[in-house]
């Protein structure tokens, strides 16, 4: 039994909603794929496969994991339903966030805790960004891009196409070098 | 500003805005955030950095993917229709990612076992990281200033790395200290 009968429309909408509106950060793909896997509706080569996919290519690795499963269920129509589950209910959990934000956010208790809070996000940022740049300590120009990239972006306000084509052109082209070099390696 | 754009043309900034910033928005759209603030309160005025930096943490407080705060740029970016703001700028930050999403399906098979996949992924990130220390800076420009407040991203930022606490409580752990300390 390697297919189980097609899930509807609706059963993929509600199960990216159930995901997106309860899960946070790396939680969401474990989910994904706990949900995506045990519903029998791809197999784990081709989840990963999707994972991958869904990490180069622009826009939030979540949003894109849960268009990738939708089509690959259902095509299009299956996309649109996963892309509704999995937008709709964060939007909505922001707005009443939001709604409450602008009712309350002059209130003294509610200021400290939002400075807190937004004080806490920096930190987050900030443990990111070490976390990330420790990863790329293998390779000094990896490491001297990050800090070129960082400085046109902060100082110079280079605009993000830009930076993209450059340093993410110039990150590309030293990948691809390597790779070449590995292969002649290989091959000798 | 001489005058004020109609809320028309605000509608059409956020749209065009958000859309650029979505097909721009590699490594999960870590990247965009020194871009959005560039247009969202250096270019439109749409918020102030300290609101920036609020919504961005509610974005990150909340459920699904942190950009979702866009959706609050745009309530507060049309005063008169705050939630067609909103959906306008949410619509115009995920449709065309997944859009480019559903569109690669047809060149998946091609793309599959080419090598490509892992150099662009591999060779973008080190872009991308640099990026996100430029979102450190941006962020901290709406971030509460004094040793106090750097003192409490300091110990956030080393249990995010050291222990398993998960992210919206260490926010919310460091919005309990703010109450307390940040009024």
């Amino acid at each position: 039994m390697s297919v189980k009968s097609e899930p509807s429309l609706l059963d993929i909408a509600l199960t990216f909603a159930a995901i997106s509106s309860t899960a946070f950060g790396g939680g969401q793909k474990a989910s994904m794929r706990q949900q995506v896997l045990s519903r029998g509706w791809m197999d784990q080569e081709r989840f990963m496969d999707g994972l991958e996919i869904a990490q180069v290519l622009p826009g939030p690795n979540i949003l894109n994991l849960a268009v990738y499963c939708g089509q690959r269920v259902r095509g299009i129509p299956g996309a649109v339903a996963a892309f509704l589950g999995a937008s709709v209910p964060p939007f909505v959990i922001v707005l009443i966030a939001g709604a409450l934000y602008f009712k309350f956010a002059a209130n003294p208790y509610v200021h400290g805790a939002l400075r807190g809070c937004a004080a806490g996000a920096l930190g987050l940022t900030a443990g990111n960004a070490l976390e990330l740049t420790w990863d790329e300590r293998t390779q000094w120009i990896r490491i001297v891009l990050v800090a070129v990239t960082a400085l046109a972006v902060s100082l110079l306000k280079m605009p993000l196409l830009l930076v993209l084509v450059m340093f993410g052109g110039a990150g590309i082209a030293n990948e691809y070098l390597r790779s070449r070099k590995k292969a002649d390696g290989a091959a000798s | 500003m001489a005058q004020h754009p109609s809320a028309f043309e605000t509608i059409v900034h956020l749209l065009w805005t958000f859309s650029q910033l979505s097909v721009l928005g590699f490594g999960g759209g870590k990247g965009i955030i020194p871009q959005m603030h560039t247009e969202a309160v250096g270019r439109y005025h749409w918020v102030t950095s300290q609101q920036f930096t609020q919504f961005y943490t509610i974005g990150k407080l909340m459920p699904g993917p942190t950009t979702i705060f866009a959706a609050l740029i745009g309530y507060a970016a049309t005063p008169a229709r705050p939630y067609l703001g909103a959906a306008v700028a949410t619509i115009a930050m995920f449709v065309p990612s997944s859009a480019i999403m559903v569109g690669f399906d047809a060149l998946w098979d091609r793309f599959q076992a080419s090598p490509w996949r892992a150099i662009i992924g591999r060779g973008l990130t080190p872009a991308i990281v640099g990026l996100v220390w430029s979102s450190v800076v941006t962020i901290g420009r709406g971030a509460p200033k004094g040793v106090f407040a750097y003192a409490i991203a300091a110990v956030v930022a080393l249990l995010m790395l050291r222990s398993k606490i998960g992210t919206p409580l260490l926010i919310l752990l460091a919005g309990a200290v703010g109450v307390a300390a940040l009024r």
